[in-house]
């Protein structure tokens, strides 16, 4: 049974926010900054994807406080990663011909 | 790998794979349709990216302090092992400072830009590394006092000098390699402290060559090692 593409993630710009999220290790987040610069996006575009990863609970977005500054930090949760995980095996899938099974070779 | 579909990771058509149309999109998608080898591209180029970004790279400090130990211990080498050196020992001890301080300020850069905004465990674990430096050697530099004080001469200080701190950046590479599972950084903390034991067996003057060409060397081939490895694609963390 082949199986699509998970939508969620399944677009360039949450494509590209799931992949730069899960190359980290788990238990590291990126400041909203860091993240928009790694994407060259614009913070409306980059929110607007976050929220949409958040409702399906791939991200958590924290917003808190580093002295005065207000500073956001986003990570992909375990829901996420594994989610990431099996939208890159579903795809290696797809780019493989039948007779698949193979693990894959992501393991960061 | 895991295959788990629990989340809402399928969806229920199941239309041809190489064209997803993407129904459930309703917030403001920029995409064009994606096919499963732009995909794997997308994939392939932002990891790509990000390590390069992230990456703190062996080539950086391991070359900026192989420079250092190579000239530095070099320059004292040449004042204290040649009659007619062309400066004296305060001098080479004034570049070697110079050139360490130069080393510590690229590391300091290159640490501060690669993990900006990254935070976390490896943040957490990072700063703990950093402090173990830090704390270790306000204690080695703290020792040429006390030698003095105890009445050490000139050569006792020059082979402590040597031989201590060049044996705790050896541990601390060999920890710091066992701590992020990196062979690279193993190998050359374990280097570092064979040649440390040897250049202590060869004595003054000569040990502070063995340093500069064995210790400093060792520094700069390990950063050649990763550069070559880095160009080819295959540069690991």
């Amino acid at each position: 049974m082949k199986a699509e593409l998970d939508p969620v993630i399944h677009s360039q710009a949450r494509l590209r926010i799931m992949t730069t999220l899960t190359a980290l290790p788990v238990g590291d987040r990126l400041t909203f900054p860091r993240l928009q610069s790694l994407l060259d996006t614009t913070a409306g575009n980059l929110s607007t994807h976050l929220r949409r990863l958040e409702e399906a609970g791939y991200v958590t977005v924290t917003k808190g406080h580093q002295g005065r500054v207000p500073s956001t930090h986003v990570e992909a949760t375990r829901a996420g990663r594994r989610a990431f995980e099996d939208y890159v095996g579903r795809l290696t899938e797809l780019l493989t011909p039948p007779t698949g099974g193979t693990s894959t070779t992501e393991d960061r | 790998m895991t295959t788990t579909p629990t989340e809402a990771t399928m969806t229920e058509h199941g239309a041809g794979p190489a064209h997803d149309r993407s129904p459930h999109d309703d917030g403001p998608d920029d995409d064009a349709p994606l096919d499963p080898e732009l995909v794997a591209q997308i994939v392939a180029d932002q990891r790509a990216r990000v390590r390069s970004a992230i990456d703190v790279e062996a080539r950086v400090l391991f070359g900026a302090w192989g420079v250092a130990w190579l000239l530095g211990f070099g320059a004292l080498w040449v004042a204290e092992s040649q009659e007619a050196a062309p400066f004296g020992e305060g001098v080479a001890l004034a570049v070697f400072g110079a050139l360490l301080l130069a080393a510590g300020g690229v590391t300091a850069w290159h640490l501060t830009v690669r993990t900006r905004g990254v935070h976390g465990t490896s943040a957490v674990q990072g700063a703990m590394y950093g402090w173990t430096w830090f704390v270790t050697f306000l204690g080695v530099f703290a020792l040429p006092q006390a030698l003095e004080r105890a009445g050490a001469s000139g050569d006792v200080q020059t082979t402590v000098m040597t031989v201590v701190p060049a044996l705790v950046v050896g541990a601390l590479y060999m920890a710091g390699g066992a701590m992020w599972g990196d062979r690279t950084q193993f190998t050359l903390g374990a280097g570092i402290g064979v040649v440390t034991a040897v250049a202590a067996l060869v004595g003054l003057p000569h040990m502070l060559g063995v340093m500069a060409v064995a210790g400093g060397g060792g520094m700069l081939l390990t950063a050649g090692v990763d550069a070559v490895r880095r160009r080819r694609g295959g540069g690991r963390a």
